[in-house]
C-alpha cells in the first residue's frame, strides 16, 4: 500500500464533504476515484495534499502519517497532484512551469542563483535534460517557449501533468485530467497515463468524470457520494452496481427537476 | 533574436546563455564600452545624471525582485533607504567613516527590517499588504526623525565622503563609475535569479501560490526571503545615496519616493529588470527633460508656478497610461522595435517572443 486512508471527515462550517472515507491505493496501481458533481473527489485530493486538515481521520503516506502537514512538506515526500483548474504558472513559459517540478530536485539558493556561476549553472542544465525528457514524453515539443496563459486548455493541462512529473512522485493525484479535452486529446493523455505506470511505475490516484475512460484504464474505482464511499473494486464491478448507477441517475434527475 | 535566423543552440547551456546572438554580443560589448569612454567626452553634469540613474536603477531593481518578481507589492521602499541612508549617518556621527563597515551595516539593517515587515506580511495580501508596508515606512520614518532630531540637525547631517584608508572617493568621475558598477552588480544579480531556481520560485509564487506549495515550495519561507533581499539591497543604496548627496535628511525619504520607485519598475516594464533600468532613467531624467521643456518654452513666471504640481502628477498620469496602454511597460515597447527590425522588411510575428 502506497497510500492508505482510514475514516477521512472534514467538515465547513456546519458543511461535511467527506464523512468517514477510507480506501487505500496499491504500489504501482492507477486508482480511479469517481462520484458525481460535489461528490467530495477534490476535497479528498486536499486532504491528502494538505491543503484542507480533516477534521478526523489518518493518512497513512509510506509508512508515515501525512494528514495536517503544510502542502510543501508532502510534496517533498513524493506527492505529486495536478489541479481541476490547471493552475499553471501563466506568466511563465511551458519549461519554466516544469523547471519549477524540479525544485525540490535542485538545492542553488538565492546566492547561488544571484550569482550563477559554477555549481548553480550546472545544476540548471541537469535538470533542464530532465525537462526535456518530460516534454518529450508528453510529446510537448512545439510549445516548449510558449507562454502556458496562451495554450488550448487541453494541452495546458498536459503541461499541468508534466510539472507534477518533473517532481518524479511516488503518487500521482490527477484531477480530471481529460475534462475539456477532445475525443484525440482522450486518446492520447489515455496513451499517456498506461504510459506514467508502466514506463514510470507512478502510482497514480486520478479523479475523472469520463466513465468509459475509466472503464478502459483503471486497476480499481471507488465511488464517493455525497461525502461517503458508496462502492470500490475493479471498475467491471463497481460501474455495473445498481447504487452507483443511481447516485449518478439520481443527481441528473435532481439537476433536471431543479432546473425545470 | 537573430537577424534573418539561422543560429541553432546545441546545448542546454547555450540555451541559458544571457546574450546568445554575435549581434548580441556585440551591441553589449559596444554599450560597455561607450559607458567606459563616456567621462571622456561628457560634462560633469551628464556624467552625474547618469550616476543617479545608476543609483534610482539599484532600488528599481530591488524593489522589481520583490513586486515583479515575487509579487509583493511595497509602499516601503523608501522606508527603507531611509534606514540605510540613516544607519550610514548615524555610523558616521559615531565617527565609524569607513563604507566598508556602513555598507554592510546597511544591508543587514535592511535585512531585519524585511524580515519585520515580511513576517507580518505573510497575512497580507494586495492592498492590505501595501497598507502594512506603508505603516513601516512611517515607522521607520519617525525613528529616523528622532535621530535627526537627537544630533540637533533639524535640517539634516552632512555627510563626508567616503573614504578606505587614505583613498577617498570625490568628483562626478569617480562617483559615475562607482554607481555604474554597483547598479550592473546588481542588474547582474537580478538577471541570473530570474533564470535559476530561488528566483523562479518567486515566479511562481507571484503567479499562483497553491501551485507553488503543489511543487513544494515554502511559500512563506520565499516571501520572507524576497523581503529581505530586497531591502537589503535597498538599505545599501540608501547608504550610497547618503554618500553620494553628501547629506542626510528625513525630507528626502517621504511618500513620494516610494511613488517614484513604483513608477518606475511599471514604466519599465513590471518584472523585468532590463525594464527596472529604463524605468529608473526614465523617471530620473523626466523632470529635467520637464525643466528643459519649460526653459525652453519661455513660459512666464505665473505658468512656470502652475506646471511645478503638473510635474509631480506626470508620474501617477504615466503609470495610469502605461498600466491601461503598455502593461509591458518600456521594455515591451523596446521588444517591439527590436522585433520590428530583426524581421525588416517582412512583418511576420516572431516565433519566439521571450526574453
Ligand atoms: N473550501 C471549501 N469551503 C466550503 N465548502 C467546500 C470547500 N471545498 C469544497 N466544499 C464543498 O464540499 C463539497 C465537495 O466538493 P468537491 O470539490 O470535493 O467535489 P467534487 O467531487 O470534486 O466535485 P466536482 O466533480 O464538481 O469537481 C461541495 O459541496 C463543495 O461545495
Ligand atoms: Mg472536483
Amino acid at each position: 500500500m502506497v497510500l492508505t486512508i482510514d475514516g477521512l471527515t472534514l467538515e465547513f462550517e456546519g458543511l461535511h464533504p467527506l464523512t468517514g472515507v477510507s480506501m487505500s491505493v496499491d504500489d504501482g496501481a492507477l486508482a480511479a476515484l469517481v462520484g458525481p458533481n460535489g461528490a467530495g473527489k477534490t476535497c479528498v485530493l486536499n486532504c491528502i495534499g494538505g491543503f484542507y486538515t480533516p477534521k478526523a481521520g489518518r493518512i497513512r503516506f509510506g509508512g508515515a502519517m501525512i494528514q495536517g502537514l503544510a502542502p510543501h512538506r508532502i510534496a517533498a515526500r513524493g506527492i505529486a497532484r495536478t489541479f481541476q483548474f490547471v493552475e499553471l504558472f501563466r506568466g511563465m513559459s511551458v519549461l519554466d512551469n516544469i523547471l519549477l517540478g524540479r525544485h525540490r530536485h535542485m538545492r542553488s539558493g538565492l546566492l547561488a542563483g544571484g550569482i550563477f556561476w559554477g555549481r548553480s549553472r550546472r545544476e540548471e542544465t541537469l535538470h533542464r535534460r530532465r525537462v526535456e525528457e518530460i516534454i518529450e514524453f508528453l510529446e510537448l515539443e512545439r510549445y516548449r517557449t510558449e507562454l502556458v496563459a496562451s495554450l488550448p486548455f487541453g494541452v495546458q493541462k498536459l503541461v499541468a501533468i508534466g510539472r507534477a512529473l518533473a517532481m518524479e512522485p511516488t503518487l500521482l493525484l490527477l484531477d480530471e485530467p481529460s475534462t475539456g479535452m477532445n475525443r484525440e486529446e482522450k486518446e492520447n493523455l489515455a496513451r499517456f497515463l498506461l504510459r506514467i505506470k508502466h514506463d514510470l511505475r507512478t502510482t497514480m490516484l486520478w479523479v475523472e468524470h469520463d466513465m468509459e475512460l475509466v472503464g478502459d484504464l483503471a486497476d480499481t474505482v471507488t465511488v464517493l457520494d455525497f461525502g461517503r464511499k458508496i462502492a470500490e473494486g475493479p471498475p467491471a464491478e463497481v460501474l455495473r452496481d445498481p447504487l452507483v448507477a443511481e447516485a449518478y441517475l439520481g443527481r441528473a434527475y435532481v439537476r433536471e427537476r431543479g432546473a425545470g | 533574436m537573430a537577424r534573418g535566423g539561422g543560429y541553432f543552440k546545441t546545448t542546454y547551456a547555450a540555451d541559458l546563455a544571457l546574450v546568445d546572438t554575435r549581434l548580441r554580443r556585440r551591441a553589449l560589448a559596444a554599450f560597455v564600452v561607450a559607458l567606459l569612454v563616456l567621462p571622456r567626452v561628457a560634462s560633469p553634469f551628464i556624467l552625474d545624471l547618469v550616476a543617479q540613474t545608476a543609483l534610482a536603477a539599484i532600488g528599481a531593481l530591488a524593489l522589481n525582485l520583490l513586486t515583479g518578481l515575487a509579487g509583493q507589492v511595497s509602499l516601503g521602499h523608501a522606508g527603507f533607504i531611509a534606514a540605510g541612508a540613516f544607519t550610514t549617518g548615524v555610523l558616521i556621527e559615531n565617527g565609524v567613516r569607513s563604507p566598508l563597515v556602513a555598507l554592510p551595516a546597511a544591508a543587514v539593517v535592511g535585512a531585519v527590517l524585511g524580515i519585520v515587515v515580511g513576517i507580518p506580511a505573510l497575512r497580507l495580501k494586495g492592498l492590505y499588504l501595501a497598507l502594512g508596508t506603508l505603516a513601516l515606512h512611517h515607522v521607520v520614518l519617525y525613528a529616523c526623525a528622532e535621530f535627526q532630531n537627537h544630533w540637533g540637525a533639524n535640517t539634516g547631517v552632512s555627510i563626508p565622503p567616503p573614504a578606505i584608508g587614505p583613498w577617498v572617493l570625490k568628483g562626478a568621475v569617480a562617483w559615475y563609475y562607482t554607481l555604474t558598477l554597483a547598479a550592473a552588480l546588481v542588474l547582474a544579480l537580478s538577471v541570473n535569479l530570474r533564470r535559476s531556481r530561488a528566483g523562479r520560485a518567486w515566479m511562481a509564487i507571484r503567479d499562483r501560490e497553491i501551485a507553488a506549495e503543489s511543487v513544494g515550495i515554502d511559500v512563506a519561507r520565499y516571501k520572507v526571503l524576497a523581503f529581505v533581499w530586497s531591502s537589503a539591497i535597498t538599505a545599501v543604496a540608501g547608504g550610497l545615496f547618503a554618500y553620494h548627496r553628501a547629506f542626510v535628511s528625513v525630507e528626502a525619504f517621504g511618500f513620494f519616493l516610494a511613488v517614484e520607485y513604483i513608477a518606475m519598475i511599471i514604466i519599465g516594464g513590471l518584472g523585468s529588470a532590463l525594464g527596472a533600468v529604463l524605468g529608473a532613467a526614465f523617471v530620473t531624467l523626466l523632470p529635467h527633460g520637464l525643466d528643459a521643456l519649460v526653459a525652453g518654452l519661455r513660459l512666464s513666471g505665473g505658468a512656470a508656478y502652475y506646471l511645478f504640481p503638473l510635474k509631480f502628477g506626470a508620474f501617477g498620469l504615466l503609470m495610469a497610461v502605461f498600466l491601461l496602454f503598455e502593461p509591458q511597460g518600456l521594455v515591451g515597447i523596446w521588444r517591439r522595435v527590436r522585433n520590428w527590425f530583426a524581421l525588416w522588411p517582412l512583418r511576420y510575428r516572431p516565433l519566439r517572443s521571450a526574453s
